[in-house]
């Protein structure tokens, strides 16, 4: 095995190797430094109020992660499909006592749709990001991108903003008619980042041994494939040869995490396929990835850190039954697992009810008493039925930000500094202040 | 006459430093290791290409013409730190445990020679991770002492793989240039398993074999004699199966295009060159030019290849750019003759 | 199956008299085209050459194949980013049409290819040009290809995201859950009770994937006619392109009503909400 020093010395030589040659790295995060001098754009800073923790990337360079004080990128997939993906990420927050605004004032990336079918093109695509980042900013809450491919076109439409200057002008304009700024954010941070900052807090509130457990990581491709240099590397995780989110929180929680021989292939979402060419994501997800999973390395969970990942492995495994194949993995991400181990509900909270593959023995190996809690679920949706008050993990928002991106009262981050306020539902109610 | 400095023991700086005695004149040998013989000792080369030659047979000669005259001063575990130009020649630096401080010498020779690439920056084969990914340069000492043996269970391997250009021609790791023997010592090095195992397959994965000039005998003999497979693609990914008895290296077979899969009991990497750490402290200390791929770049490199473009500085071997061994022998002697005639007006 | 037995394949040869073309754009065709498709493809050829983004993403190739080698499309079609790649490079308008008729429906956008490729292309990216330009073509592949979209193109147009619960139907995505495990009926019925179920407000709905703000969605659509999709949109489907903009000026009058019952709150805010206009 490597030595953290070794692979340090590997990363450093990776680092000043790729800056050489004809396929330029350059730290975009300097570039926008030099054009907000400039004025051509305002960077949205993390500052000390999110209390950032640093993190390594691929050449080593460091990472600032906010972990409160976060404005909620919500991925559409995880909303539509799997909504028990943001509920698990908003209660953790909650747990840990980290504040967040998670509004309705937010359009999805695009990105999926232009992947799929390139009804679009890049100026829309940037001019979409910058629009959800200035929201973000006119908030003061730092954007954490909840989707791998909203994180991968963020990333790649930061570097087309700050290097095309004809794309940024273009963009400005938009933005300008809307009353609004290119403003740029300091990092582009995927939740799974967060989770991974946020490991010895979340071990540290761990209700269940998951110690007995085998997973097996399915490494989103929009996370480290788009803009590698961006993505979280850790030279004591996976030899720093691989990134190191989402295997670090498992590993950190203490789950056996298993290699297998298609580790580097896609899901096989194919952002169209998966939903006008299914015979292709569903024969990629079981042939390619559910079957190694199970049989090289005889996983008790699949985890991943994306939207498309959870949903192509997940609810691709239900055909297999028509071939007489019942694999059933179960598929979740990181923080919907990392919620579990912290004692969250597998049905109000974590929501596995959405999921296709069943996760029933999973729970029973957790610890988990999955019948009770599903009895509860049960007795909850009657109540709903009835007519009672719907949970929520933080105060819904007022009938008036059905229409109007409102603003809350909040100051522009340049013009004073907000106060610090604590609480678990407090965002939304200091905001309200 | 102050003695000429030949900065590097390998190829390169032993042959120069063996010629300048020859003609008389005398030499600081420095060289950064406890030994002579550079990246041929360091990782024991077995048999050389083209033509099979034991390494011993081509560094044994030179290193004896290094040490059966006394008028080359071998400083081992030495380096140069600091280099102040004089009126003619130079006064330099030394630091080592023989004898440190500054000497005069008349003429500088750079024959820093390179490093082999460093595998583990590939990072998508796991090198350094699986045991049966075996860097080349070990794999000379291996068929050297004859150890092929299989770091799952023992076994002689059945299969084994040889990947080519790993970490060169590739700007994902940084190395645009070809290393220009990973071909040939790689055929070779299936030639040699195949000689003494014709039970194992060889297998070679390559996107242009350049056996270049005579060499390429070698590699149609590897085919019509030793029956060395050849396989037009490169592997992209190296990952683990059957519970870590066997690597499946993924790739695409160019000629048939269509993805291959196909489990190995050992893979061979061959890894590229790069600039050695001492060529790049030697550009630092003299104020020499490097190219962007941080070599040393002659002043003329057709007319002139081995002058350095600053008075009294020379050049040889590896330190310009990947070199075979007779090439960078040939070198040594070029930059001998320049620097003598460079001491001596 | 394979995406391309799902695509019309071009009528079979007719032969036509090549039209007078400048040199560089001479159609070297296997087979032979219609003047109009020939009209086209010369044009796609030039726009596409034209592109900025070509000399950027298409820089050469050692025909190495390690794009091949992550390519999950590589697996199941007949199709490779290497030879995607060879296709953009290529000085030939008639290859490039014929790879934009099917071959670059099958790539999956993963950008496992670029990460790999040793010549630093950007591969997924070139493909997604071919793609566009199919689309402002509207090629009658593309419109194949992309005909299931409407629902969902609807939903990114107007509320901007790509999907919906209400997308999971007993006769459609019926193993996207929820329960679809056990194979229990409850879901399809209750489907607005489970998302009344989910704690968090703003999910609470089944025809969009959260709710977007009417003005949000307003503002998403000032970048679709500002940044030309809108026109693009109309090569691909006059119709549903007529559509969204008849839901959006809906959307406006709604937020303008709006705008009149909370004018008192709107006037003591500052910044976009208090300007924007639809």
């Amino acid at each position: 095995m490597l030595s953290a020093h070794q692979i340090r010395e590997i990363v450093a030589e990776r680092d000043a190797r790729r800056r050489g040659t004809g396929k330029k790295v350059v730290d975009i995060r300097e570039e926008m430094e030099t054009l907000e001098e400039r004025g051509e754009l305002v960077i949205h800073r993390i500052r000390p109020e999110n209390e950032p923790v640093n993190v390594e990337t691929l050449f080593g360079w460091t990472k600032r992660i906010p972990t409160t004080r976060l404005w909620h990128h919500k991925s559409c997939g995880q909303c539509g499909n799997i909504p028990g993906y943001p509920s698990a990420l908003l209660w953790v927050m909650n747990a840990l006592g980290k504040t967040y605004l998670n509004e309705p004032h937010q359009t999805s990336c695009t990105a999926w749709n232009y992947h799929g079918t390139a009804t679009s093109n890049p100026v829309a695509l940037a001019a979409v990001a910058a629009r959800n980042f200035h929201r973000a900013y006119e908030t003061d809450h730092f954007p954490l991108i909840h989707c791998g491919t909203s994180y991968g076109d963020y990333k790649e439409m930061r570097k087309l903003l700050v290097e095309n200057a004809e794309v940024r002008a273009k963009v400005r304009e938009i933005l300008r008619k809307m009353g609004r700024d290119l403003v740029l954010p300091e990092e582009i941070v995927h939740y799974s980042e967060w989770v991974h900052a946020m490991r010895p807090e979340i071990v540290a509130r761990r209700t269940h041994d998951v110690s007995g457990l085998v997973a097996t990581v399915h490494e989103p491709c929009h996370y480290y494939k788009m803009i590698p240099e961006d993505a979280v590397y850790d030279p004591a995780i996976l030899g720093g040869q691989r990134p190191a989110v989402p295997t670090g929180i498992l590993l950190a929680l203490g789950a056996r995490v298993a290699d297998y021989s298609t580790w580097y292939d896609c899901c096989g979402f194919g952002f169209r396929h998966i939903l006008s060419e299914r015979e292709f994501s569903r024969s990629f997800a079981n042939l390619r990835k559910i079957r190694p999973m199970v049989e090289e390395a005889h996983s008790d969970v699949a985890i991943t850190s994306d939207t498309g990942c959870v949903t192509t492995l997940d609810k691709s495994q239900w055909i297999a039954r028509a071939h007489g194949e019942a694999l059933a993995l179960p598929v979740l991400a990181d923080v919907q697992f990392a919620a579990l181990a912290m004692g969250a509900h597998p049905y109000k909270i974590v929501q596995v009810h959405w999921h296709a593959a069943p996760a029933d023995r999973l729970f029973e190996k957790m610890g988990i008493d999955g019948p009770a809690a599903k009895a509860e679920f049960v007795e909850y949706l009657a109540a709903l039925k009835r007519g009672a008050t719907p949970e929520t993990l933080y105060r819904p928002h007022d009938e008036i930000e059905k229409y109007f991106a409102v603003n809350k009262g909040q100051v522009l981050p340049e013009e004073a500094p907000a106060p610090a306020v604590g609480g678990l539902t407090g965002a939304i109610g200091r905001a309200l202040k | 006459m102050n003695p000429v400095l030949v900065l590097g023991g390998g190829p390169a700086g032993l042959s120069a430093a063996a010629e300048l005695a020859a003609l008389g004149a005398p030499v600081l040998l420095v060289e950064k290791a406890e030994y002579l013989g550079g990246n041929p000792k360091r990782w024991h080369y077995s048999l050389l290409a083209p033509d099979l030659t034991p390494a011993e047979e081509v560094m044994g000669p030179l290193l004896r013409r290094v040490e059966d005259t006394d008028l080359i001063e071998r400083r081992l575990r030495s380096t140069v730190t600091r280099a102040e130009p004089r009126d003619r020649g130079f006064r330099v630096e030394l630091s080592g445990p023989e004898s440190s401080g500054w000497r005069e010498v008349s003429s500088v020779i750079l024959a820093t020679g390179f490093d082999h690439f460093d595998s583990r920056r590939k990072y998508e084969y796991g090198y350094g991770r699986y045991p049966a990914l075996i860097d080349f340069k070990e794999f000379e000492g291996m068929i050297h002492d004859d150890r092929l043996t299989r770091p799952s269970d023992g076994a002689l391997p059945k299969r084994i793989a040889w990947l080519l250009c790993v970490g060169s021609r590739d700007v994902q790791v940084g190395n645009p240039w070809c290393c220009r023997m990973g071909c040939a010592v790689s055929i070779k090095q299936a030639v040699e398993v195949r000689q003494k195992h014709p039970e194992i397959d060889a297998y070679v994965y390559y996107m242009d074999i350049r056996t270049y000039g005579l060499w390429e005998d070698l590699y149609w003999k590897s085919m019509n004699q030793y029956g060395v497979k050849f396989v037009r693609g490169r592997i992209g990914q190296i990952t683990q199966a059957e519970g870590g008895k066997r690597l499946v290296a993924t790739g695409e077979d160019t000629l048939l295009s269509r993805p291959t899969e196909v489990p190995f009991d050992m893979i061979v990497l061959a890894s590229g060159m790069e600039p050695g750490t001492g060529t790049k402290d030697a550009a630092q200390i003299f104020g020499l030019h490097v190219g962007p791929e941080g070599f040393l770049t002659p002043k003329l490199s057709d007319l002139n290849p081995v002058d350095s473009g600053r008075p009294g500085i020379f050049l040889a071997g590896a330190a310009t750019g990947p070199k075979a061994i007779p090439d960078s022998v040939t070198e040594g002697m070029g930059a001998a003759l320049r620097a003598y005639k460079y001491a001596r007006d | 199956m394979s995406v391309v037995a799902h695509l019309p394949r071009r009528a079979p040869a007719v032969s036509v008299a090549a039209e007078a073309l400048p040199p560089e754009l001479e159609l070297t065709g296997r087979r032979a085209m219609s003047p109009e498709d020939r009209r086209t493809a010369a044009t796609i050829f030039q726009e596409f050459r034209a592109d900025p983004r070509h000399h950027e993403f298409v820089l050469g190739c050692l025909n190495c194949g390690e794009c091949t080698t992550g390519c999950p499309a590589a697996r199941f079609y007949d199709f490779s980013p290497r030879e995607m790649l060879q296709i953009a490079a290529v000085g030939d308008a008639t290859t490039l049409w014929d790879g934009m008729q099917e071959k670059i429906w099958a790539c999956c956008q993963c950008y496992t290819c670029n990460m790999r490729c040793r010549f630093g292309n950007d591969i997924a990216g070139i493909i997604s040009v071919m793609r566009e330009l199919s689309v402002r073509h509207g090629l009658e592949s593309t419109r194949k290809v992309l005909a299931p979209f409407n629902r969902s193109l609807t939903l990114l147009m107007t509320v901007g995201t790509q999907v919906a619960s209400d997308m999971i139907q007993p006769d459609f995505f019926k193993d996207w859950g929820p329960f679809a495990a056990a194979g229990e009926k409850a879901w399809a019925a209750d489907a607005e009770l489970l998302r009344r179920a989910i704690p968090i407000d703003v999910l609470q709905t089944t025809t969009s994937s959260w709710e977007v703000s009417v003005q949000t969605s307003l503002e998403l659509f000032r970048i679709y006619e500002e940044t030309g999709v809108l026109d693009m949109l109309r090569g691909l489907d006059p119709d549903l392109t007529e559509m969204l903009i008849d839901i959006i000026d809906e959307r406006r009058e709604e937020f303008e009503e709006a705008r009149g019952r909370y004018r008192a709150e709107i006037e003591k805010m500052r910044g976009p909400v208090a300007t924007f206009t639809g």
